[in-house]
């Protein structure tokens, strides 16, 4: 298997940098996907991670000026990887100011995904910086579980409010309760509600704006008002809304009546996806 | 014993120095002499010292002065203020330099020995004052001696560069490993780890081309390895001074001194660096007798040089073989101190008063040196040969003329 990738623009650099440090917010492992025309950055939903699940994925040629690649076979021509995705983001922090930033599968001792970064320097010598970080190579039989997760047809789907006011509304509600309800309807309305035996707080979000429905059959029958909810885990929610530095182009959330919410992000090209179950 | 007075923004130097010296431990000396005003700190297991000397032009105004003690036998022993302060007592009062900077119109420090406290009072404008009294422990200052010029290799690099480096680094990682060659320059992460870490650690490394220094001298390939942390200490010193960092060190083992020469103030950190010793676990025998020699080595080729007052003087000192024995280290030597004499005061004593004297001379010295020297710690064991190696005249030392001036019985005061 073999894997080497070059970025030499500024701007798609700091962009692969902000998605590393996005990444590194959401998960602490994470698979990472090669192929030949994407990378993905995976969490699947196991059981260790509470059963959230996230799908990264950004189209290669926006970012690298060089990519080869060679999976596990021609049949499946793809490399699945588990890394700490904060050793990533921390590489990439040396290539704030980066002429160029290499990227490539080696092996010193145990398999790396070695990232070197060539900085500007005053005088004529260049100053390379390279960081080894150390990686798992997942074997194909583990390939079926890091799949794209299937969305099922959601009762409401709505465009999401400044995800900065969400964030901190949710992180005084955090105090008060663990046990968050998020519910939105038809009509551009988002609630999100924390109920405890003393008080009861709810925020309200207006003139949200949905997203035309996929499956117009189900739209007739429902009253545009009302609302679909699911009740989850507050600190889950808060560490989705943690990992967005920057607010996203485009930010939409699907709810599933008393199953999950799904949230669909675009950071310009590159797409997240993120499963938050509903509470038992 | 101590008076002294700054404005705003030579408070804001002072408070930065405080601030990087508590990255070495969490205690600190306030040693004022006739060279001005020196903060010290040594960490606990001795692998790291800073210390940062204002001049005494730094200030606006600085007195200070010894206490003459009159004994019965005709023996003065003046003493020196020995302020030991806890870094909890005096990092929080120089916080928010910035505004601390601004905001001030002078900051005044003096001590009371009488009480044995240091006050430190910050003057704003509106006849706004705040008065701080820290009581500080009795306590003799540590100095390690260190010629930056006996040297192979110097280099003089810009802080940012070597801040720049830094950033590579992640926190967990205790040590470095410095790699030069006569062109090149390198930053790692040390392979001293064990194997289960290194599946699970990153391992970077930086060139830097010897074009990015001002100054870049090495005598001989070398790779040395030393704690990251204090490393940081010495670079947020450098956000408050203009001058590069020159970094001296040799090979693996002795220690590695980084310093900032600004003018009105100097610092230096000097680190312990990780010996490549085949055998670690070496008897006491043989640990004493080497470290004999390589001071004796020194001590020659420092014989007939001139030491100013500003530049640190020689003596080696043997770092602790390895980091991360640690205890195993402390209880070497505390044997080392006893191999000979019987106690560790007693050797102090012997060591001191071989190298104040002339050879010859074996009588007992006031107790009340002023510096007790951190070498002692490493050469400890005394025997009687010891004193054969003292061969060589010892006028140029400076340490020798020091000690003249401090059995003054005067005041000395410059504003």
């Amino acid at each position: 298997m073999k894997f080497r990738g070059k970025i030499v623009d500024g701007a798609c650099l700091n962009h692969f940098t902000r998605i590393s440090n996005m990444i590194a917010k959401l998960a602490k492992t994470c698979t990472l996907r090669i192929s030949p025309d994407k990378l993905n950055f995976i969490l699947c939903d196991k059981l260790a991670n509470g059963g959230v699940s996230m799908w990264c994925e950004l189209e290669q040629e926006n970012f690298f000026s060089e990519f080869q690649m060679e999976g596990f076979s021609a049949e499946n021509n793809e490399i699945y990887l588990e890394l700490t995705s904060e050793n990533l983001s921390r590489a990439l922090k040396t290539a704030q100011n980066a002429r160029a930033l290499k990227i490539k599968l080696t092996n010193k001792h145990f398999p790396c995904l070695t990232v070197s970064v060539e900085l500007f320097s005053m005088s004529s010598s260049t100053r390379i910086a390279t960081h080894d970080i150390p990686i798992k190579v997942i074997p194909r039989k583990l390939w079926k579980d890091l799949q794209e997760p299937m969305v099922p047809d959601p009762d409401v789907s709505i465009y999401l409010p400044v995800l900065k006011t969400m964030k901190s509304v949710v992180e005084k509600m955090k105090n008060i309760s663990s046990h968050l309800v998020i519910e939105a309807n038809r009509d551009g309305e988002l609630n999100l509600k924390i109920e405890t035996e003393l008080v009861c707080v709810t925020t309200h979000f207006k003139d949200l704006g949905n997203p035309p429905l996929a499956s117009e059959s189900t739209s007739q029958d429902r009253n545009p008002e009302h609302m679909a909810e699911v009740h989850i885990d507050i600190r889950k929610l808060l560490q989705f809304l943690a990992g967005q530095q920057v607010n996203p182009t485009k930010a939409l959330c699907n709810i599933v009546t008393n199953k999950m919410v799904h949230f669909h992000l675009l950071h310009e090209d590159v797409s997240l996806q993120y499963f938050i179950p509903a509470l038992s | 014993m101590l008076k002294c007075v700054m404005t705003g923004s030579q408070a804001k130097v002072f408070g930065k120095a405080v601030q990087s010296l508590s990255r070495i431990s969490d205690q600190l000396w306030l040693d004022p002499s006739r060279k001005g005003l020196a903060l010290r700190s040594v960490n606990s297991s001795r692998s790291a010292y800073g210390c940062v000397l204002f001049s005494p032009v730094f200030f606006q105004h600085y007195q200070w002065s010894t206490l003459v003690k009159m004994n019965e036998n005709e023996h003065d022993t003046t003493l020196n203020l020995k302020c030991k302060l806890g870094m909890k007592s005096i990092l929080p009062i120089f916080r928010c330099l910035n505004s601390l900077e601004r905001n001030i119109e002078k900051c005044k420090i003096f001590t009371r020995s009488d009480k044995c406290k240091v006050v430190i009072q910050f003057f704003y404008r509106h006849g706004i004052k705040r008065t701080h009294n820290i009581c500080f422990e009795e306590s003799q200052p540590l100095q390690v001696i260190f010629d930056k010029n006996v040297c192979t290799n110097t280099l003089m690099i810009q802080p940012r560069l070597l801040a720049d480096a830094i950033v590579l680094f992640t926190s967990s990682q205790e040590e470095v490993t410095l790699a030069v060659t006569p062109l090149n320059f390198c930053l790692k992460s040390s392979n001293e780890e064990s194997m289960a870490d290194l599946s699970n650690a990153v391992y970077s490394e930086m060139f830097v081309g010897s074009d990015d220094f001002d100054f870049f001298q090495i005598g001989m390939n070398t790779e040395i390895t030393f704690c990251f942390k204090e490393l940081k200490g010495i670079l947020t010193f450098s956000e408050v001074t203009h001058a590069p960092i020159s970094i001296y060190f040799d090979f693996p083992g002795k220690p590695l001194a980084l310093s900032i020469d600004d003018m009105l103030v100097e610092a230096n950190f000097i680190l312990a660096t990780l010996a490549d010793e085949p055998s670690r676990a070496s008897s006491p025998q043989s640990l004493c007798l080497s470290q004999k020699r390589k001071r004796s080595d020194l001590i020659k080729k420092k014989a007939g040089k001139n030491v100013t007052g500003q530049t640190l003087e020689c003596i080696s000192r043997k770092a602790a073989p390895r980091r991360i024995y640690p205890k195993e280290t402390l209880t070497n030597i505390s044997a080392l101190e006893n191999c000979g004499s019987p106690g560790m005061k007693r050797a102090n004593g012997d060591i001191s008063e071989v190298s104040e004297s002339s050879v010859s001379n074996t009588e007992e010295v006031p107790g009340s040196r002023c510096l007790r020297k951190f070498s002692c710690m490493f050469f400890g064991a005394v025997s009687s040969d010891q004193q054969e190696h003292f061969n060589h005249p010892f006028d140029s030392l400076a340490r020798a003329s020091d000690s003249e001036e401090d059995m003054n019985n005067g005041r000395f005061s410059l504003s």
